[in-house]
């Protein structure tokens, strides 16, 4: 199972924080982010930045692994 | 670097500008010039009167680039100590949201150094901001 985590503006969007998602082998971030992004459209067209585990990730080609905890998140606002 | 106990938080409580400076004051005799940066809440945005603002973080990422990032000016700019506080929760106009501090030997690293991390804060810190204001609650999503 992947945790995925959504914060501010996102999940407010997305009308939750957290979400779960069965893992299969193969899954990469490109293909969970186009799932998220046809069931919650109007949380995703907001969303900058992707981080797994706590690590900010470029690469949308990343292997996700089961377990793994992915945030995908608005362009931060803090300061 | 590790960090110095206490010198990078994230909190709800308010904080005291005077403790943060004695903490930072206190890890060096050398310390020639600290500069700070203190960002507080407007009570005025985009034409719109602001009664509060609310912050959230993604606590534990959020946490760890503060650390990074107070790692890597220490190490950029040759400073002896720094200092990292920010609120989350809400916060009322007027009150305290961030405070950074950066001692050096000299004012040139400390002024230039406080004035980098907040900039890099803005843009690497998971936190995100929602004005609260008698026309309604919006999330912020760009920072001039």
């Amino acid at each position: 199972m992947i945790s995925i985590l959504l914060f501010g503006p996102v999940a407010e969007r997305a009308g939750t924080a957290t979400l779960q998602f069965g893992h299969r082998p193969g899954l990469r971030l490109q293909e969970l982010r186009d799932e998220l992004s046809a069931r919650y459209p109007q949380a995703f067209e907001i969303v900058c930045f992707t981080a797994v585990n706590g690590e900010q990730v470029r690469d949308q080609q990343t292997p996700l692994a089961d377990g793994d905890e992915v945030a995908f998140m608005a362009k931060f606002s803090g300061g | 670097m590790e960090g110095s106990k206490g010198a990078v938080r994230i909190q709800q409580e308010d904080f005291s500008q005077d403790e943060e400076i004695r903490a930072l004051k206190a890890s060096s005799k050398r310390m020639g010039g600290i500069a700070t940066f203190l960002g507080c809440a407007r009570d005025f945005s985009d034409e719109r009167e602001v009664t509060q603002l609310a912050f959230e973080a993604y606590g534990s990422m959020a946490l760890a680039e503060m650390n990074k990032l107070r790692d890597e000016a220490i190490t950029r700019f040759g400073l002896l100590d720094a200092r990292i506080v920010h609120r989350i929760g809400t916060i009322g106009a007027g009150g305290q949201i961030v405070f950074i501090a950066a001692g050096a030997e000299h004012r040139a690293p400390a002024f230039d150094a406080c004035r980098w991390m907040i900039d890099e804060l803005k843009q690497r810190v998971p936190i995100w901001k929602k004005e609260v204001s008698p026309q309604g609650d919006a999330w912020v999503t760009q920072h001039p």
